[in-house]
């Protein structure tokens, strides 16, 4: 391999001066200004900031829910610039997203929502079962496996939403605000299990507006403020 | 995978609940319509194949005629004549008293057999036309033996022609339902699309492939199209053999059919391949437009 390549198979994540511009009608609401970073594979990082600092614009930008105004954005070695439809939905696959508002399917059972992602990787159906369960065995839901997203509290929510990221053993994970609904006790449960995933090889960019717990986490901490990343540390 | 496809298309086919169940019944009519004209007009085709088969042009003979043998020689060199028979005075006479029967005393008391000779021709499939049997006739008339022509087949060809009426009555309206079905089709796929626009966009975010999204939207149009042509097959058949008892006697006496038949087989897969047809194309016109956006 090239010394190009290697660096392609290393680095998970590259930004090199984004910039994320809304416009509301005649307002430009500026929530991402000149972000570079890079993540390489096996880190774990955390992203903080307080609400409105740009979290969620930046993991959006990464699984191409949307695209920078300026600047350029790589994921897995793919400039995401460029990548066509197809290339966006197998992107997607590789990624493992808890979103900030769970999005659940709303007509689905929570392990219809697990075993939904697998199908569509066309994963065999006997294992479809086994994972799926596994999943929620760690995120402690399989006794609501049967519930539907409507029947859930928001942080049982949120759990199902991790299962569903994890289930496929992604490479990536992008976590936005996961314990955001949870108690003390519940959040760190919930840090367990992605500190599982990420001693399993993935790599895990973890988005919080709690200081203490990016503090507690100890690990490299990214700042965002105003839409500018501030600190870089760890 | 096509499990799954397919659980996904009858979520959505619950989906569009009552306009679904439009869609279907519209299917139905346009393909009952279709169907029923079709099984009417084979029959009638069969009918009239039947009765070109039977055509018969009878040439009277002048009395005497010289050469017998001679005239039959040279008409079955003719390729619009198929086969030619003479039938002589005496035979015809028997015939007559056959057709009689018990009446058959009145021809014993004529003092001399009045009837005279003549050629039974059937025309070959060339001289079974309109035209074709038109010349036929004006050239046996003008065979010097020749005394009278007489037969044709211009009631054969009126049968024919309300054999494609039928079919063009059965097609115009089945086309016109059809029309109706698919756009219904459309509406109920356009309805599930706007009802599911949420979950679309979910599984997007999470990776589902354009096909895991779109297949089972198709999909559950051709269900539509499927379950109405098999509704359809199942009401003609009920009417088939509901009705064919009592239609069998009439069209017996009125174009000489034995049995009325059920649609064939080829014809009835043609139509139930029809109907999923229809409910695809009804899906594809719902996707058509959100077919240029690809995945965002
Ligand atoms: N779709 C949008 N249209 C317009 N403005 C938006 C949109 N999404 C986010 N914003 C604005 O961009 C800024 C950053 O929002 P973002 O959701 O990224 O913040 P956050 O750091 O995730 O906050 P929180 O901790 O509350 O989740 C905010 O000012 C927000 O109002
Ligand atoms: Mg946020």
């Amino acid at each position: 391999m090239t010394p190009a390549a290697i660096i392609d198979a290393v680095v998970m994540i590259e930004l090199h001066r984004v910039c994320k511009v809304y416009h509301v009608g005649p307002v430009s609401i500026p929530a991402l200004s000149d972000v570079s970073f890079s993540l390489a594979k096996g880190e774990f990082a955390v992203l903080t900031g307080p609400s409105g600092a740009g979290k969620t614009t930046l993991l959006r930008l990464l699984y191409r829910d949307d695209v920078p105004s300026e600047g350029e954005v790589h994921v897995l070695g793919q400039d995401l610039r460029t990548l066509g439809g197809r290339r966006v939905a197998a992107l997607r696959r590789s990624l493992g997203v808890v979103f900030q508002d769970a999005k659940l399917l709303p007509g689905r059972t929570v392990y219809e929502n697990i075993a939904f992602v697998l199908r569509v990787t066309g994963t065999p159906r006997r294992q479809i079962t086994a994972r799926a369960f596994d999943a929620l065995r760690a995120v402690g839901l399989s006794a609501r496996a049967q519930a539907y997203p409507a029947q859930l509290s928001q942080g049982e929510a949120q759990r199902a939403a991790l299962a569903r990221a994890i289930v496929r053993k992604p490479a990536l994970l992008l976590a936005d605000e996961p314990t955001g609904n949870l108690d003390g006790d519940m959040a760190a449960e919930v840090l367990d299990v992605i500190k599982d995933v990420w001693q399993g090889g993935t790599t895990v960019l973890f988005a919080t507006h709690q200081a203490p717990l990016a503090a507690e986490l100890g690990r490299r901490t990214l700042t965002l403020l105003g839409g500018r990343l501030v600190k870089d540390e760890g | 995978m096509f499990g799954f496809l397919l659980g996904e298309a009858l979520r959505d086919l619950r989906r569009a609940g009552r306009v679904a169940v439009s869609a279907v019944v519209l299917i139905t009519l346009s393909l009952a319509a279709l169907g029923g004209f079709w099984m009417l007009s084979a029959n009638l085709g069969r009918a009239v194949s039947q009765w070109r088969d039977r055509v018969r042009i009878i040439v009277y003979l002048k009395r005497d005629p010289a050469d017998v043998e001679g005239v039959l020689r040279r008409v079955r060199e003719w390729p619009e004549v198929a086969s030619a028979a003479f039938v002589g005075r005496a035979e015809a006479l028997s015939s007559l008293k056959r057709v009689l029967g018990k009446d058959a005393g009145i021809v014993d008391q004529l003092a001399a057999n009045p009837l005279q000779s003549s050629i039974e021709v059937r025309p070959s499939a060339a001289g079974a036309t309109p035209e074709g049997a038109r010349a036929l006739i004006e050239r046996l008339a003008t065979l010097p033996e020749t005394e009278e022509v007489s037969g044709g087949i211009e009631w054969v060809e009126r049968l024919a022609q309300w054999q494609r009426l039928l079919a063009m009555v059965g097609l115009g309206v089945g086309s016109l339902l059809a029309l109706a079905a698919i756009l219904t089709v459309t509406t109920s796929t356009t309805l599930v699309l706007h009802a599911r626009r949420h979950e679309t966009e979910i599984m997007r975010l999470v990776g589902a492939p354009e096909v895991a999204i779109r297949l089972p939207l198709l999909l559950q149009g051709m269900i539509q199209g499927l379950l109405g042509a098999l509704i359809a097959m199942g009401l003609l058949a009920a009417a088939y053999r509901a009705a064919a008892p009592w239609f069998a006697p009439l069209l017996e006496r009125l174009v000489g059919l034995p049995e009325v038949a059920f649609l064939a087989a080829p014809a009835v897969v043609a139509l139930i391949a029809a109907g999923a047809v229809l409910g695809a194309l009804g899906g594809l016109l719902a996707l058509r437009p959100a077919g240029h956006g690809g995945a965002r």
